[in-house]
């Protein structure tokens, strides 16, 4: 009875957000049902009620491997870079764009930021390997120019992850930044008036009031960026790695290991089995960190 | 995060669509066992299977869209040419066409993808290199037997009986192989201006290949001298793997099992699997150890194992010696490298034998056409297809617009004219009767077509019409897939240290292998029982 009163007294608004909750009945809790495929050997022909169930059969190929831990471990150990460089850079850009006073350069330089969310990955790992590569690559002709011995870039896997975390954090801290820039944008000016009145520099006043003024952006962003932590970004890291062996034991994440290993069988069941375990360890996580974040600061936690 | 979404997208889409199959599967059973009554509307068989015979005076069907999926670039007269081919069909088996093209980058994955998610698609490309044998198991193409016999006549006739038994998939045709020969060719390219410019004579031995590349490595700083494959299943284009297709006594050939990987492999033609993890074929293990060799001496590309486009490389003037799969240089190859690098010219080196008996085959093409099962118009597909066998027909699907796209030299060859219709007839119509030889080409590279048009020419393998059924194993080659992935490629293209990178491949793949072996073994001692 609350409900419908309350959906009753506020219709307009539950009318605005009809389109969202279809898009995600659509395209988050219908395919959910999908996950059913995972426990069973699937053929178009037999259809899904039609397809024998198979238990656990489809997880195996994932398990019997010793890669699966490597591969969980750089799922995370990569989303785990991203997250904290990609967002401390985002905060810290977004800090010093607000500090600009001229607001001409102030937007130029925000345009230039953001340019790169826009470059398509494919253009990117083009970017990257005209960068990186051992012929006429430019760093290896700046290291020769100074002297220094030329290096052969596409296989050493342990430099890999700071290559990626480069690219990541190039191409998506102006995205996030203009998040950061419009919860600054929203602190009242009364805060700084007072604290200049009380004789706070600057650097005093982005540590004492910007700062924790816009954690809960920060916790949230966080949040969203761990909830995701077992999925890898497949576009970015097969787009950028590719099918270059050498590298895989720092960059290959689960996504693209099992992309990898299924490509050329077609198997729906094992794709799902992989997906299966990913958004389970997902929400796993996502709870834990939820928990944490409450206990820190009950405000900004998710739900 | 981009593939998690679109891969439960697609399952959701598959869901949605698993339930319309149930509804639809029932028409779809009917339409098989009475052709004619499905998509084809009131074309009774009777009145459709004259339309076979180049439409002499049969009655008029409706007109039907056929949906093709082909692999590359579109051309860009692929439309004059669909216009030209409806317009000669119109008044037989009024066919129209709707091709479309998957670059093939993509191909792997789109094409599993439509196939998965039932797309309406009436005519599909498919290879062993690709996942034919992997979709024929999953059910998604048609067995071709019945509309062959109602529809296909002509398709057949150009086409040997060999070819057709060769080219079974668990006993049955579920696709309808495209081949010209029945060897695939194998080639170096060389770049001839270089070879010219050091006085060293037409290279004839591997040895020879070898020495041009260490001349090139001491004179040329900008060119690179050795440039093979070095990127996912692409694995029997890697620089040692590639030396199998010239070497013989024993010839050493691929398993059915593995794909490309010389990890399981025939040879003596005496239907046993051979593993390298049981014992290292000395062979085999020279071709790694060469390929080192060249590697750390720098002749090979230092980013094999980076390089995305082989072709563009190689067209861009900046290598001395790459692998090609074919014999011959492409046309588009030729001229693209003469207008990146001026003065630079490719030649073709192969050491292939042309002699009797000399290679042994088991006559399985490389590229097939199929018919899904979710096709609505299964007969006209075939019909299509039957068109296609017709000379005049086939030119214009393969070559293009005569005297606009191409020129005919004789009955069996052509010149290219334009780049706007680059051949790609192995795609979707290839046979070796109708096919004509680029006279572009050298006269050594149209002796080696000619020779292997001539399936006597070749030595059968015992396992001819062997196919091998992946299904008991699944697991273990997917997980060998992966592990094969690591170092496969690594250690044929030379870029990492043989002994202790084999002893890991070994460490991680043996198990797997094995038992892969074991059933391959299996399944072919039942077939050699049974022949």
């Amino acid at each position: 009875m609350a409900i419908a009163r309350e959906i009753a007294k506020n219709k307009y608004l539950y009318l605005l957000a009809v389109p969202g909750l279809l898009f995600l009945l659509v395209f988050a809790y219908v395919p959910m049902a999908g996950h059913l495929i995972a426990f069973k050997k699937y053929r178009l022909s037999d259809g899904l009620w039609g397809s024998k169930w198979v238990g656990f059969d489809n997880f195996k190929f994932f398990f019997m491997s010793s890669d699966w831990y490597t591969v969980t471990f750089n799922t995370i150990f990569l989303n785990g870079l991203f997250i904290v460089c990609g967002l401390g850079i985002a905060l810290i850009l977004a800090i010093f764009l607000n500090e600009i006073a001229s607001r001409l350069y102030k937007k130029i330089a925000q345009s230039f930021i953001f340019m790169p969310y826009f470059i398509s990955w494919l253009v990117v790992s083009m970017m990257v390997f005209a960068f990186l590569n051992t012929t006429d690559g430019i760093l290896n002709r700046t290291l020769a120019a100074n002297g220094l011995e030329p290096r052969n870039w596409y296989l050493m896997p342990g430099i890999w992850p700071a290559v990626l975390t480069i690219v990541y954090v190039w191409k998506f801290a102006g995205y996030y930044s203009i998040i950061f820039l419009a919860a600054i944008a929203g602190i009242s000016g009364e805060y700084y008036e007072s604290a200049r009145i009380d004789g706070a520099t600057r650097f005093q006043q982005i540590v004492h009031i910007t700062i924790p003024l816009i954690r809960n952006v920060l916790i949230v962003l966080a949040l969203l960026g761990v909830g995701r932590i077992f999925y890898g970004d497949f576009g970015m890291i097969y787009g950028i790695v590719g099918d270059t062996a050498p590298l895989y034991p720092t960059t290959d994440v689960i996504d693209t290991y099992s992309y990898r290993a299924l490509r050329q069988l077609g198997d729906f069941s094992k794709s799902s089995a992989v997906i299966l375990y990913q958004s389970v360890m997902g929400l796993v996580t996502i709870v834990i960190f939820n928990a944490v974040a409450k206990k820190i600061d009950p405000d900004s936690s998710l739900f | 995060m981009r593939m998690g979404k679109s891969v439960a997208t697609m399952a959701a889409a598959s869901l949605v669509l698993a339930a319309l199959a149930g509804c639809s599967s029932k028409s779809n059973d009917s339409g098989g066992s009475s052709p004619g009554a499905s998509g084809t509307g009131n074309a009774s068989p009777s009145a459709t299977a004259p339309a076979s015979d180049s439409g002499s005076g049969s009655a008029k069907l409706d007109p039907v869209t056929l949906k093709i999926v082909l692999p590359g670039d579109r051309p860009a007269d692929m439309d004059a040419v669909i216009k030209e081919a409806e317009k000669r069909m119109a008044d037989t088996i009024n066919v129209k066409l709707d091709v479309v093209f998957v670059p093939w980058s993509d191909l792997a994955q789109k094409t599993q993808v439509m196939l998965a998610s039932g797309e309406d698609v009436d005519l599909i490309f498919d290879a062993p290199w690709l996942h034919i044998q992997q979709m024929i198991s999953a059910g998604y193409f048609e067995p071709l037997e019945d509309l062959l016999a109602k529809y296909g006549q002509d398709a057949v006739k150009v086409r040997s009986q060999q070819m057709f038994d060769a080219n079974k998939f668990q006993g049955k045709i579920y696709a309808l192989p495209m081949g010209n020969t029945h060897l695939a060719g194998r080639t170096y390219l060389v770049r001839k201006d270089l070879r010219e410019k050091y006085g060293l004579p037409p290279i004839r031995t591997y040895d020879e290949l070898i020495q041009f590349a260490y001349k090139v490595k001491e004179n040329e700083k900008d060119v690179i001298p050795l440039l093979a494959y070095g990127q996912g299943s692409s694995t029997d284009v890697s620089w040692g793997a590639f030396r199998a297709f010239m070497e013989y006594d024993p010839q050493i050939l691929r398993s059915d099992a593995l794909g490309q990987s010389l990890v399981l492999y025939y040879k003596n033609n005496d239907g046993k699997v051979y593993n390298l993890f049981d014992e290292m074929e000395p062979r085999v293990w020279s071709w790694i150890q060469d390929a080192r060799k060249l590697y750390t001496d720098g002749l090979i590309h230092p980013d094999i194992l980076a390089l995305k486009d082989i072709d563009s490389v190689i067209q861009s003037g900046k290598v001395a010696v790459a692998v090609h799969n074919e014999f011959g240089v492409p046309s588009s190859m030729a001229a693209a490298i003469a207008a990146n690098a001026p003065g630079a010219e490719l030649e073709p080196v192969t050491f292939v034998k042309m002699e009797k008996g000399a290679n042994i085959t088991n006559f399985q093409q490389a590229n097939f056409l199929a018919i899904p099962k979710v096709s609505k118009h299964k007969e006209r597909a075939m019909m299509f297809l039957n068109w296609t066998a017709q000379k005049d027909n086939y030119d214009l699907l393969a070559y293009g617009i005569e005297g606009k796209n191409f020129e005919k030299i004789g009955d069996d060859q052509y010149k290219q004219l334009d780049a706007n219709y680059p051949p790609f007839g192995y795609a979707w119509v290839w046979n070796p009767t109708l096919d004509r030889l680029n006279a572009g080409f050298d006269e050594e590279t149209i002796a080696h077509y000619k020779f292997n048009k001539d399936a006597s020419n070749l030595t059968p393998s015992v396992l001819t019409g062997f196919s091998f059924d992946p299904t008991p194993v699944m697991n273990e080659i997917t997980l060998y897939n992966t592990t094969a992935d690591k170092y496969y490629n690594a250690l044929f293209d030379g870029v990492v240290d043989p002994d202790s990178t084999w002893a890991k491949f070994k460490k991680e793949a043996e198990g797997n292998a094995k038992k892969i072996q074991i059933e391959l073994q299996r399944q072919i001692d039942e077939f050699l029982a049974n022949k």
